[in-house]
């Protein structure tokens, strides 16, 4: 009985050695009897209706809403994670509701959500259920949009992606350090989803949330924009996250809107032609200009759309093709 | 024993040996799983869905 008992959970770069009974540090993938098992499946803690900018996704279906969606369970322990109630929290101590792929697409047509997004926890970790979910989604003619911090191995990576429209994906620094230190994660594998989404044709949107005196440095910040430049393009969007205390870093201030507009500043002077402002209020930060010829097109206020000018994904003005997924 | 026997006792004996490693490798050694099977039971709490059209709380 002693023999085979373990097993080893190849989805994302952790790769956790599971004991019988025992779960991997995402907290869902449970080894029953030597067999792999998604506790999660067909059971999210949430399902919202947001606006889709509130992913945040600021280039695609601009002021639609998209049904979200999320089981409990990450794989990555952030100190700092705005939503730890429930990324945090152990299957067996949350409430869930039961909901099949197929019900999930029943629910969002009868929101009329365009579009599903497997959001707030981390999808990865829920991986089977995603991947099912996001297929059947395709077949109905929904959308399916990922917020994910992108920690996963290639193969089930590339597998997903055919899936999946667009994507946010967070780029916490770009420092290996930090993301042993506050994530408990490694770097390389994110940057490796990054660009392997991008070149699979998904539309990318790129956050980085700024954390007082962890990765909020000048040089930081431009070396991380540079990054993306080279290897994602300019027209990449990046959005600067406010950080809020929460979680186990409650002793950091949130940031400065100073430090937003900086950190924006030098993204722009990297060549990137998308840059936005998020979790706080910011006039310029929040609108979306044509990097042709600076017209604005698209002007935000919090999540609503005040107005929108671009037309068949071009700007008006100057013709030139904005990067998106506009209709 | 000649130098022949002792040789082919050698090469059977290491051959048994080097077939248990294997088998005892195959045993010991754990499976690996990409893809999970889904579980049969929700070991937390279950409840209806409610409403679910309005903003959620949470981040992203």
């Amino acid at each position: 009985m002693w023999c085979k008992l373990k097993v080893q959970c190849e989805l994302c770069p952790k790769k956790c050695l599971i004991g019988p009974g025992q779960s991997g540090e995402c907290r869902v993938r449970i080894n029953i009897d030597g067999v792999l098992r998604t506790v999660v499946y067909g059971y999210p803690c949430s399902i919202h209706v947001d606006p889709v900018e509130k992913k945040p996704l600021f280039h695609f279906l601009p002021g639609s809403r998209i049904l979200s969606m999320a089981t409990v369970g990450c794989n990555l322990h952030c100190k700092n994670c705005q939503n730890w109630e429930i990324s945090q929290a152990n299957p067996e101590d949350s409430t869930a509701f039961p909901c099949s792929p197929q019900r999930l697409i029943a629910l969002t047509k009868e929101a009329n959500c365009p579009s599903l997004a497997y959001t707030y926890t981390d999808p990865i970790i829920y991986y089977e259920y995603t991947y099912d979910s996001a297929k059947l989604a395709k077949q109905a003619g929904i959308r399916n949009v990922l917020v994910t911090a992108g920690y996963i191995n290639e193969e089930p990576w590339r597998r997903l992606l055919q899936y999946v429209d667009a994507a946010n994906i967070d780029l916490k620094a770009l420092s290996d350090e930090f993301y042993r230190d506050v994530c408990s994660g490694t770097l390389k594998p994110v940057q490796k989803a990054l660009i392997i989404a991008k070149a699979s044709g998904v539309l990318v949107e790129v956050t980085n949330l700024i954390i007082p005196t962890l990765n909020d440095k000048p040089e930081q910040i431009r070396d991380l924009c540079q990054w993306v430049k080279a290897n994602l393009g300019g027209e990449t969007p990046l959005h600067f996250s406010r950080f809020f205390p929460r979680y186990k870093m409650r002793h950091l201030p949130p940031t400065s809107l100073k430090t937003l507009d900086l950190a924006r500043e030098i993204a722009m002077e990297e060549g990137l032609q998308y840059v936005y402002i998020g979790n706080i209020l910011s006039k310029e930060g929040q609108n979306t200009y044509c990097p042709g010829c600076k017209k604005l097109l698209i002007e935000r206020t919090g999540y609503t759309i005040l107005q929108s000018q671009i037309k068949g994904g071009k700007c008006p003005d100057c013709d030139k093709e904005i990067y998106g997924i506009w209709q | 024993m000649t130098r022949r026997t002792f040789i082919k006792k050698v090469l059977k004996t290491s051959s048994v040996i080097l077939g248990y490693m294997v088998w005892l490798g195959g045993k010991v050694l754990p499976r690996k799983f990409v893809k999970a099977v889904p579980g049969k039971k929700y070991p937390g709490r279950v409840e209806h869905l409610r409403s679910f059209t309005e903003q959620s709380e949470w981040s992203g």
